[in-house]
């Protein structure tokens, strides 16, 4: 065990940040024998997590929210579509995920980050996934619709990571769950040619021609809501909510998304050594019951 | 006639609230916000230029402005602002003290949250506070101010539906305490005498925008001594 | 800057000697410092283009070209056609334009003539009418292209495509579109432009660019760009013939005082006047020479 000797030995002689820049791995594993974190956590706590609704006001529905450092804005603006054939009484939703270069040092302009595809398609399988299942989705695609056949809403939901400090996908599910929270329909009138418009803020009250087709601005009923928890493995160590840094070292990474009434709705294990997953489970959904 | 035009000038900004430390991952950030016009501006370095750049003996600058999809009215596609990052990078390179990083790049990455009008000044303010908190050397705090002019009136700090049926606008960029200017731009006909007098305007809303910014960062600074 | 002055290659003795010109107000060349180069302008280079002409000063040489496309108007302007510019740089043209380098010249360089020739958001202040464009009010108009190419690279590519464009569109014959009566606009137009007839663009609002660049404490116009590897700054102001200023663009990282800078506009102002003059004639007679 000369390394290990070795590097105990220098630890001693170092200071902490040089000591952590330079063995990453026994730093953390130093910590988890004390079963602590460098942060000061227990291993199995989760950061302090905040939510703010209507952060823009230029979308119709928006929140922002924060675990830890990692801060996810999500914003939905909605416009009227006409539906498919295929379903004409459904509206429909897009997901995008971004990862400006403002969020983190490895992002450069024009060279997104890898992780952004792979939590974009999480995300909009989290979310849309649900749909489909009617009997316990998130949000019936009926409730988008305006004029069966005729007029559907699209909702475009764009969540933009502001700060990235690992646990990407549970703080950006959550900013999602949020907006769609806090969306309120735009006002809709029909325009001369019978088309559904959107009525715009300065023309309400206008001509007496154009009702509006909806009177009262109404919310979206969310029929299930998804809560998702991130842990990293390692050996026989589960943390909750890792870090950038506690992400990067550690190899395995498990992401468990379970609804209010606590059943599972999805599992990603994306890679890493297969690892004793039924008790990370068991932890998460403890874990989370505790964050709800 | 004169008089009249004085009363219908509207010299008032808009409520502005700067904020350091927006984003941790950063060396260093600022959120600001103007109205509706809300932006964080995140800096990077200086850090190890790119590797098919050549050997400079000053630091390099690297600035990129983008928009959410969220920000307009109309949705838009949230791509790059080319010509918004150029201008953000003659603002500032001016301020900066570019030998005190020499052979290394910092990056100034600003992200418009929501756009209400005068969106670039609002940007390169935020991205001077961005820059001193992260401890970049600059002569001074650029602070940016627009006028929009409508008809015969000059409107400081328009809003977005101002800049929407504007004549002209005129954009300035300066050193409030160096009485410097880093950037100027003029669209639209103008007279000399109206310039001058758009231009009187702006330099006093800098040195205002200047001093906000400045007690934004004195308060951080207290903040992080306790 | 101090790439610029790598690019041109210029040794510390050089450097002294066009500064100290400069201060003497007798430049490298002979020139005083607010006396241009000799202005060379030829009209009609580009057959295919409605409109194109060539300008040379000194050894910078620009080619500007017209081009006219048949399109719908824009809902919110039915009146007038659109009009788009941009500058491209060839990469023969200086070793500053190989790769990238081009690409953010080209950028500043359009961006910059937008700014001085296309006027603001209402149209106040642009180079001309874009109204003339119209063929039919909301249904059908000419949308111009406007594009600049940097060939040779010797100092103030501004002036000398601000120059060159002017040329251009005095030189644009806007053909004379026949629209049947009676025929149908919201599908394809259908139009006749058999005739040989054609109209000019009203070119008497066109402004002139005059870059002041300034080295040391004084301001040169016209610089070469060894003059330009010196300058800290410089303030490029679009003027018409009534001496009204329609754009103003400042270049260069240093500040500069306000005073100095209402002190560039007069004096830009001023030598407007001598350029404006210089140029008609020059593309009067170029004209007179494209019709023999």
């Amino acid at each position: 065990m000369g390394p290990m000797n070795d590097s105990s030995d220098l630890s001693s002689e170092m200071e902490v940040d040089a000591f952590r820049r330079l063995f990453p791995l026994r730093f953390h594993e130093r910590h988890l024998l004390e079963s602590i974190r460098p942060d000061g956590r227990p291993l199995g706590r989760a950061r302090d997590t905040t939510l703010a609704f209507g952060a823009v006001a230029s979308a119709d529905g928006s929140a922002l929210a924060k675990i830890g450092c990692t801060t996810m804005l999500a914003a939905i603006k909605m416009e009227v579509m006409t539906p498919t054939v295929e379903s004409p009484n459904e509206g429909c939703i897009a997901v995008e995920f971004h990862m400006p270069p403002i969020c983190s040092p490895t992002v450069r302009p024009g060279r997104p980050a890898e992780v952004a595809p792979v939590v974009s398609k999480q995300l909009s399988d989290t979310i849309l996934r649900q749909v489909v299942m009617t009997f316990s989705g998130m949000i019936d695609l009926k409730d988008l619709s305006l004029v069966n056949g005729k007029a559907a809403w699209m909702a475009y939901l764009d969540i933009y990571c502001l700060d990235a400090d690992g646990a990407l996908f549970d703080t950006a599910l959550l900013s999602a769950v949020a907006a769609f929270c806090h969306l309120k329909f735009p006002m809709v009138s029909l325009n001369d040619d019978g088309r559904v418009v959107v009525v715009s803020g300065e023309s309400k009250g206008g001509k007496s021609g154009k009702e509006a087709v909806n009177k009262e601005q109404r919310k979206l009923n969310l029929i299930s809501i998804p809560f998702s928890l991130t842990c990293t493995l390692h050996n026989n160590y589960i943390l909750a909510d890792p870090t950038a840094e506690e992400e990067s070292i550690m190899e395995t990474l498990v992401t468990v998304v379970l609804d209010s009434s606590l059943q599972l709705v999805s599992f990603y294990k994306p890679g890493g050594p297969v690892l004793a997953f039924t008790s990370a489970v068991m932890v998460s959904s403890d874990l989370q019951k505790a964050i709800i | 006639m004169a008089d009249l035009r004085l009363l219908r000038m509207r010299c008032y900004w808009r409520l502005a609230v700067f904020r350091t430390g927006a984003v941790n991952a950063a060396s260093g950030s600022a959120y600001a916000e103007i109205g509706d016009t809300k932006v964080i501006v995140s800096v990077f370095g200086p850090r190890e230029s790119k590797k098919a750049m050549m050997y400079s003996d000053i630091g390099r600058l690297n600035c990129n402005v983008s928009y959410t999809t969220f920000a307009t009215p109309v949705r838009g596609q949230g791509s790059d602002n080319k010509e918004f990052s150029s201008m953000l990078h003659k603002a500032l390179e001016g301020a900066i003290i570019l030998d005190s990083f020499p052979k290394t790049t910092v990056d100034v990455f600003a992200l418009v949250l929501e756009s209400g009008g005068s969106d670039l000044p609002v940007v390169i303010s935020c991205a001077s506070v961005a820059l001193a908190d992260a401890g970049i050397m600059m002569y001074d705090l650029v602070a940016s101010v627009s006028v929009s002019c409508l008809g015969k009136n000059l409107v400081i700090d328009p809003v977005l539906e101002e800049e929407s049926y504007q004549d002209g606008s005129l954009m300035i960029s300066s050193m409030p305490s160096r009485d410097e200017v880093t950037q100027l731009t003029i669209t639209g006909e103008w007279s000399t005498a109206k310039i001058h007098e758009a231009m009187m305007l702006c330099l006093d809303a800098c040195s205002k925008l200047g001093k906000i910014m400045r007690s934004c960062l004195k308060e951080a600074a207290l903040a992080s001594q306790e | 800057m101090s790439v610029r002055e790598w690019m041109v290659g210029l040794s510390a003795g050089e450097k002294h000697f066009i500064q100290g010109g400069i201060a003497q107000d007798l430049r490298a060349d002979g020139r005083k410092r607010l006396t241009y180069r000799p202005i060379y302008v030829e009209t009609g280079v580009i057959p295919q283009a409605d409109g194109s002409a060539k300008v040379k000063m000194g050894a910078t040489e620009v080619i500007a070209s017209v081009k006219l496309d048949l399109a719908r108007p824009n809902p919110s302007q039915p009146g007038k056609g659109k009009v788009s510019l941009f500058v491209s740089c060839s990469a023969t043209a200086g070793p500053m334009f190989e790769g990238r380098g081009s690409e953010e010249l080209s950028a500043e360089l359009s961006v910059a003539l937008q700014r001085c020739l296309l006027g603001g958001k209402s149209g106040a202040g642009a180079a001309f009418d874009p109204s003339c464009l119209s063929i039919v009010d909301g249904k059908l108009c000419w949308d111009a292209y406007i594009d600049g190419l940097v060939v040779s690279a010797d100092g103030n590519l501004l002036d000398a495509l601000g120059a060159a464009i002017k040329a251009a569109l005095i030189n644009t014959r806007v053909p004379v579109a026949n629209v049947p009566a009676g025929a149908s606009l919201d599908e394809d137009p259908d139009v006749d432009l058999s005739s040989q007839e054609t109209t000019r663009i009203d070119t008497s609002g066109v402004p002139v660019i005059v870059t002041l660049t300034k080295v040391g404490r004084h301001y040169i116009v016209d610089a070469t760009s060894e003059e330009e590897s010196q300058m800290s700054s410089a303030v490029s102001v679009s003027i018409n013939k009534e001496r009204r200023i329609c754009g103003l663009t400042k270049r260069g990282g240093a500040g500069l005082d306000p005073s100095i800078i209402l002190d560039m506009i007069s004096v830009a102002s001023h030598v407007s006047e001598q350029l404006m003059n210089k140029l008609d004639s020059e593309i009067a007679a170029a004209e007179a020479d494209e019709q023999m």
